[in-house]
């Protein structure tokens, strides 16, 4: 098989990403990447673009934050800078106009539902910017700026290897492509670990094991696991590694608290980053000065 | 700016309109004459696609083929791409130094060496050109030819994704391709040389369309329309192919089409010009063609070498044993492309990654390029 090399995160990038540095919790990190993930998704589902697309965006997404901090770039922006790139590198690209107009829809969707809660009775409606209005024209430079920082930063490395074909040809190997339900199963982990930085710290033969290890799991399928006839060896996937993709993907699924959502869905950009961070030092500051003073 | 912008060059022209300005210049450093590709920076469409995939693929191509990407220079309204200088490009040296066009024989050897061996060069490393032709190859002072202008070109790997058809400048574009074909690989370009060693020997283009179906049925004058089966197999192999009808015609004897021709080099345009592209051969099986690794004077009527044409640079002109020490040559470079610190190849346990870390002293890994000079930004600034 023909080997593609793929840029993969370093070990000190993995250790203190940029946005720890600047004091964003590691958890608080992992949910706005995913969220940011999210939305590449959901902007990807509403402009019927091809899941390529979309994913090579999501993959793009997750390797900036291993060079730039989110107190310096908002997801959101950055999501929909990494969806207009990834759709000019995959051939079908985006207009500018529909994919601002989709973002608009989402922010604003997500924001009525957390600012009235999910139980409240008022109907979301839709307020769509004016056509010539300077929020379009603000919005259409921020793209072009998220897209030439993702360029730059990335230093033009933009080449990404999806997972899909692997998947399937493990899943031949294995013997468990007659199992419709299996075969979605496992291509559904593989989806949702898009919203995971997984895909910018291991190679995709781990990634593909740790899905189908889930997907066994959770099927009750029985696959050789006991060392030394670990079926994933075959793959040339350690175990660690699996194990921490596995953990990973499963963090998604964990229940948020309504609290943790909304800090969330409201840092989507970079001004309520730096909201956050000032509070939060300053508590810690306020507390010990206070006690100062006292 | 590093680097002192002098003349005018030209326009570079892609499928997606002029899109580059190209200057001649020279750097303050080293006083080294470069070619420095102006890309305005569109307020409408942002950083052009084309600009995109001729950086991201062409500053890992590292051969003595292929223009080199030396540095790129980013500013708030434009990207500057500094490459390798080379004086003209095929086209025009075919214009004077052939002889209407045509050149000697020994000249369209080389060419053709260098060519093949970058486009295997190009497809080794997962990279389809998808658009050569004699105005994208440049000749230097020293007689190398090198490919240049991946504007079009494109990384493929494990099939995912169709490409986009609308790919090579018309003359050059593969049967396939012109058929609808969405799921090509490297024959591609495989096709493209051949054409362009046809004119190489003729001094003119071989098949000259005005359109899609034009184009066709000059190939289908040349080289036969495919028989039933054989069209059978290629919409089998490539379904998204529309069903046509098209008027039969026989195969002609190339050695009518090139009279000039050695019979060497009329069986290797035979294999590089196959209408279905799993038959065409690899740019790397070309390479040990008896076309390249016989003896010369093969020329049928003694073709005089036209005054002013240089002869073939000695450094990878072909001998009878070949070119087996420039291919070890190659895999070192591959070797070297794989230890390239940012790549690696499989990072699996942590202690590689922590040799890897080493190499890689203190430079993110995503962040830095390997160009010599700085990139034009601090990643740790605003």
């Amino acid at each position: 098989m023909s080997t593609t090399f793929y840029p993969l995160a370093s070990l000190s990038q993995i250790e203190s990403t940029p946005s720890r540095e600047d004091g964003i919790p590691a958890d608080l990190e992992e949910d706005l990447r995913a969220y940011g993930c999210k939305l590449i998704q959901e902007a990807g589902i509403l402009l019927k673009q091809k899941q390529v697309a979309v994913a090579t965006a999501q993959i793009l997404f997750q390797r900036f934050w291993y060079v730039t901090s989110m107190k310096q770039f908002g997801i959101g922006d950055m999501g929909m800078g990494a969806l207009f790139l990834a759709s000019k590198l995959e051939e079908c690209p985006l207009r500018m106009r529909d994919l601002i107009n989709v973002y608009d829809l989402l922010l604003q969707h997500s924001e009525h539902e957390h600012t009235m809660g999910p139980k409240s009775n008022t109907e979301f409606k839709y307020a769509p910017m004016s056509y010539f209005g300077s929020t379009f024209y603000e919005l259409k430079d921020t793209l072009v700026v998220a897209e030439m920082q993702l360029l730059k930063r990335l230093g033009f490395n933009v080449l990404v290897v999806l997972p899909y074909g692997t998947l399937i040809n493990y899943l031949r190997v294995l013997g468990l492509t007659s199992r419709e339900d299996v075969t979605a199963r496992a291509w559904g982990y593989l989806n949702d670990a898009m919203q995971t930085p997984v895909y910018a710290l291991y190679q995709v033969p781990t990634i593909v094991c740790a899905s189908i290890y889930l997907t066994t799991r959770h099927m009750r399928l029985s696959l050789p696991s006991e060392p030394p006839y670990c079926w994933w060896e075959l793959f040339d996937a350690e175990w660690e590694d699996l194990w921490s993709v596995c953990g990973y993907i499963m963090r998604l699924y964990r229940d948020r608290s309504d609290e943790e959502r909304s800090i969330v869905v409201k840092m989507v950009n970079k001004k309520e980053v730096r909201k956050w961070l000032e509070d939060h030092s300053q508590g810690n500051e306020g507390s010990s000065n206070g006690t100062a003073a006292e | 700016m590093n680097y002192i912008q002098l003349e005018k060059l030209g326009k570079s022209d892609s499928s997606e309109g002029t899109y580059a300005t190209v200057y001649k210049g020279r750097s303050r450093t080293t006083n080294e004459i470069v070619a420095l590709k102006e890309i305005h920076l569109d307020a409408e469409e942002g950083t052009p696609s084309t600009a995109i995939r001729e950086i991201s693929l062409m500053k890992e191509l590292k051969h003595v083929n292929i223009v080199r990407l030396y540095d790129v220079i980013h500013t708030e309204t434009k990207l500057v791409l500094i490459f390798e200088y080379c004086e003209q490009d095929l086209k025009k040296y075919m214009d004077q130094h052939g002889e209407r066009g045509a050149l000697d024989p020994n000249t369209v050897r080389s060419f053709m060496y260098q060519l093949l061996k970058g486009t295997a060069f190009c497809h080794e490393n997962q990279v389809l050109h998808r658009d050569l032709k004699p105005q994208n190859l440049l000749i230097n002072r020293k007689g190398e030819l090198k490919l240049g202008d991946f504007g079009l070109a494109r990384a493929f790997g494990v099939p995912v994704n169709t490409f986009s058809n609308e790919v090579v400048t018309l003359w050059y574009r593969a049967p396939d391709v012109l058929l609808g074909s969405r799921t090509y690989s490297t024959s591609i370009d495989v096709w493209s040389c051949g054409c362009i060693f046809a004119e190489m020997i003729s001094g003119v283009p071989l098949f000259r369309g005005r359109d899609n179906q034009d184009q066709l049925l000059h190939i289908m004058r040349v080289i036969g329309t495919p028989t039933d089966a054989q069209f059978q197999k290629i919409f089998k192999d490539s379904p998204e192919i529309q069903v046509k009808q098209f008027p039969r015609y026989p195969k002609m004897d190339f050695r009518q089409v090139l009279p000039k021709a050695s019979p060497h080099a009329i069986d290797l345009l035979e294999r590089l010009l196959k209408f279905d592209p799993a038959e065409r051969v690899s740019a790397a099986e070309a390479l040990s063609h008896p076309y390249f690794t016989t003896a010369v004077t093969q020329t049928p009527f003694g073709i005089n070498t036209a005054p002013g044409s240089m002869p073939p640079p000695a450094f990878n002109f072909p001998h009878p044993h070949g070119h087996q020490p420039s291919q070890q040559q190659q895999q070192q470079q591959q070797q070297q492309y794989s230890r390239h610190p940012n790549f690696i190849a499989n990072p699996a346990s942590v202690q590689q990654q922590m040799q890897a870390q080493q190499a890689q002293a203190n430079m993110g890994a995503f962040g830095t390029m390997q160009f010599h000079a700085p990139y034009g930004h601090n990643p740790n600034a605003r």
